[in-house]
């Protein structure tokens, strides 16, 4: 067996009040993916930083090559081969492709910038990952998410990297786009690069990894099992129990049909859309990202116009572009980024529940005390974690973060909740809670929207499953017996050899490569 | 920030460690940072009153003294608390010190048909004002820098061509001049219209919709649209609000100096802003705190009428407001790099 490249002994990171990290053990031997899973807040972004030379760890060792590391001194690191891809893009949106892989180690001749150079390694790094498509000269902007993240990649190779740590990286991507990224990882290994590789997305780590190391408060609970171990062992190492089902029993639904939609456009992402909600079902509209769901929920919450179409709540139309409309009516909405378009996050847990409607606390001036009553009445039935108002959003996890939004909506006694991406950036244990209490709420007789790019998720709860692609729904499956295979077919351009493309993921991803230029 | 008071009145803390739960990473609760401001403040403003009562004992400890300062802040208090919500939405209005002048001389013109005509024409005119400067940002899409420095010449343009560049005498208007000198239960009125504003402005941030719907328009435009709260119409009432504000603090002025002058209110934009600022209000938007503008005020007010006892010429005064905003606005500075 080869020297592993990284050796991580008895790492302890502490913060005043708080053992972020409580003894880490874990190694990555070249050529391997060693994913790292755990609850959000287990310390995986701290056993990154540390490793990555971003905070200085209290106790224990890094070896590189078997070589005590510097701690504590990023550009040391970078030294080392040491490159880490942060969940956030990093890029400088209005820099050009090459700009952006050399930003801050720029090659320069004579004093000046060196750009004919810059942008021949470029071409040269770019043909390594198998991506010449992407131009050198093009604006970071005007690529897609999953070409940011080449360029990302791009620039971590542009130093001599040994070890790529990457955190998160499938989460603004959608399933072609993954295997893209896949396709150059597996490259990278082949080189005999060491990756780390950090997910909530247990089947990727089937697909990508060699071993996985389960990171729960702070220590390693079990370090370097094959990556083919069963996802109920690994989540059962991360909450430390036996956990039930993934998936909650799937809800029938009612007759009533609480939401329709009619011929709903707004172009270009939404050509036509016409759909119905039953009170008391888990509607899941999947497709690839750019397919139009998100700009379809809107559409129909009436935060973005409507070129045509109707929306209709309980049988009474309900008009664009007046979200107050729309929730007097019994909308919710909880957009695809909780952070910048659901919560305010310097705001209490009180004040951020009852945005919506404040109103109602409200005789003359707002009575304070009953409104905190019924804030943390909300947060209390969702098991948000904590429950005491008078904390700042910020500081929550995210899928605490995303039970405030839902307790917006609970709160105002809505029919029905659109929900984007309701699980996004969320460990596997709080989904399978988030997907109960989704259940639950359609138990309560809302009709619940759920829009998702996890296929697998979908599959696992939903009444229904619609198929969106290129802005119109193309395909309605009953979610029984709905496959992710199934999904992925009418979400796919019509092209039969995309499909075949994706069973060799190497091929997919190059081809997914070429559309970005 | 408006979270301090539903604290206060539900009596919790709201820490972490009260509810018996280890404080996890998420858990370091921080002390809200408009309170330590708030009390950071309180500390300036005691402290200058310790100083002054040092340097000038005969002079600067006395009653009148105090009413002195206290009157001289209400004009700027006045424009400070509509800058406080114009602020809170992450704008900026920096015509009110043209406003005020404009209004003055719009009073004035209708000063001969009496006092409540002065006071009505001057407030109708300030808020006419206000809401183009709203017009053009909030349905415009005007940036409110560049709308509001517009308005600045404009109205400054106004006040000089309505009045002919010469200012227009009040003294013959009892009821005027008593915004600046009469007294309501021995408290100089434009005093007792300060306060009154001041609470009001508080009541109207901290406990009714509207002041949280001003405060999430500037904290999160896109969520608090989502949330349903009419961002358009929010940012259109602040403007309003403050060029209302504006002509209010015009007929103190005038009141006070018993004369409208097309060239009064230089700079009060600047006062306005300042103390908001140090108040603790963010630029930013989301973060908005009336006591803290309070606060803003009376130090500025106070080192202003210590510096003039001790005989520091106006220039120095200048360096000195502009050196406590620069310092104000460096300690609040947001910690991420």
């Amino acid at each position: 067996m080869t020297e592993p490249i990284l050796e991580v002994r008895g790492l302890v990171k502490e913060y005043p009040g708080v053992r972020a990290l409580a003894g880490v053990d874990f190694e990555v031997r070249p050529g391997e993916v060693h994913c790292l899973v755990g609850p959000n807040g287990a310390g995986k972004s701290t056993l990154i930083k540390c490793v990555s030379g971003a905070v200085e760890p209290t106790e224990g060792q890094i070896l590189i090559d078997g070589q005590p590391a510097v701690t504590g001194d990023p550009s040391r690191a970078l030294e080392n081969g040491v490159a880490t891809i942060y969940q956030e893009r990093d890029l400088v949106e209005d820099l050009t492709v090459a700009q952006s892989i050399f930003l801050g180690h720029e090659l320069r001749r004579w004093g000046l910038l060196d750009r004919n150079r810059m942008r021949r390694e470029t071409v040269e790094i770019l043909r390594r990952l198998n991506h010449e498509a992407i131009s050198p000269r093009i604006h970071v902007r005007d690529l897609r998410p999953a070409g940011q993240q080449v360029v990302s990649i791009a620039r971590a190779l542009s130093r001599h990297v040994r070890l790529l740590i990457m955190d998160e990286p499938s989460a603004i991507l959608d399933d072609s786009e993954i295997e893209t990224m896949f396709g150059i990882v597996r490259r990278l290994t082949a080189e005999g690069v060491g990756v780390v590789y950090i997910s909530h997305r247990l089947d990727e780590i089937r697909r990508l990894g060699d071993r996985v190391t389960v990171l729960t408060d702070g220590r390693t609970v079990a370090s370097g099992l094959p990556a083919t171990t069963p996802a109920d062992k690994l989540v059962e190492h991360m909450v430390g129990r036996k956990v039930g089902q993934l998936y909650p029993e799937r809800r029938r639904g009612d007759h009533k049909v609480v939401l329709e939609v009619r011929g709903v456009r707004r172009l270009p992402d939404v050509k036509h859309a016409s759909f119905e909600v039953r009170a008391g079902e888990v509607l899941g509209i999947g497709g690839l990202v750019g397919a139009g769901r998100s700009e379809l929920l809107r559409a129909v919450y009436g935060v973005d116009d409507r070129e045509a179409g109707e929306v209709l709540v309980d049988g009474r139309p309900v008009p664009p572009r007046r979200p107050d409309r729309s929730i007097a009516a019994g909308l919710g909405l909880a957009p695809e980024d909780r952070k910048s378009q659901a919560l305010l996050l310097d705001w209490n847990l009180i004040k951020n529940v009852t945005l919506a409607d404040v109103g109602r606390f409200q005789r003359g001036l707002i009575r304070t005390r009953v409104e905190r009553a019924a804030a943390e009445e909300q947060l209390r039935a969702l098991h948000t974690v904590p429950d005491d108002g008078t904390r700042m959003a910020r500081e929550l996890s995210g899928g605490n973060q995303q039970k405030v939004v839902l307790a917006r909506w609970l709160l105002h006694q809505c029919r029905v909740l659109l929900l984007d991406e309701p699980t996004r950036g969320v460990d596997v244990a709080t989904k399978a809670h988030l997907y109960r209490l989704i259940a639950d709420l359609a138990d309560r007789g809302l009709g619940v929207v759920v829009v998702s790019s996890e296929l697998e998720e979908l599959c696992g709860f939903c009444t229904r499953i619609l198929v969106m692609r290129e802005g119109e729904l193309v395909a309605e499956v009953d979610g029984a017996e709905a496959t992710e295979l199934e999904l992925l077919r009418h979400a796919m351009p019509d092209r039969q050899e995309m499909l075949a493309q994706t069973a060799v993921p190497a091929a997919a991803g190059a081809d997914a490569g070429q559309e970005e230029v | 920030m408006s979270t301090s008071p539903t604290e206060q009145v539900s009596g919790v803390g709201g820490r972490a460690d009260g509810n018996g739960r280890p404080p996890g990473l998420a858990g370091l609760a921080l002390p809200s940072r408009i309170k330590l401001q708030e009390y950071a403040l309180v500390g300036v403003v005691l402290a200058l009153v310790v100083i002054g009562a040092v340097l000038k004992p005969d002079t600067f400890p006395t009653s009148d003294n105090f009413r002195a300062i206290l009157t001289q802040a209400s004009v700027v208090g006045v424009l400070a608390i509509g800058m406080t919500f114009v602020i809170a939405t992450a704008g900026i209005d920096l015509s009110v010190g043209s406003v005020v002048a404009a209004s003055g001389v719009a009073g004035g013109l209708v000063v001969d048909s009496g006092a409540a005509a002065f006071v009505g024409g001057a407030i109708g005119f300030g808020l006419g004002l206000g809401l183009v400067n709203g017009t053009a940002i909030a349905y415009g899409k005007v940036v409110p820098f560049v709308a509001t420095l517009a308005m600045l010449a404009i109205a400054r343009g106004l006040a000089l061509l309505m009045s002919d560049k010469s200012p227009i005498s009040l003294l013959g208007s009892d009821g005027v001049r008593w915004f600046g000198t009469g007294e309501i239960v021995g408290v100089p009125a434009s005093i007792i219209i300060f306060a009154g504003i001041a609470i009001g402005g508080w009541i109207l941030l901290n406990r009714t919709r509207y002041g949280r719907h001003v405060v999430a328009v500037g904290g999160n435009r896109e969520a608090a649209r989502i949330a349903g709260v009419p961002v358009r119409r929010v940012v259109f009432s602040v403007y309003g609000l403050s060029g209302l504000l504006a002509g209010l603090a015009a007929v103190l002025l005038s009141g006070r100096l018993a004369s409208a002058s097309p060239v009064a209110g230089e700079l009060l934009e600047l006062d306005a802003i300042g103390a908001a600022v140090i108040g603790g209000t963010s630029l930013a938007g989301g973060r908005a705190t009336i006591v803290g503008t309070f606060l803003g005020v009376m130090v500025f007010a106070i080192m202003f009428n210590l510096l003039t006892q001790l005989n520091l010429a106006t220039e120095w005064q200048q360096i000195v407001k502009g050196a406590i905003i620069l310092g104000a606005v460096l300690i609040q500075r947001p910690e991420r790099i």
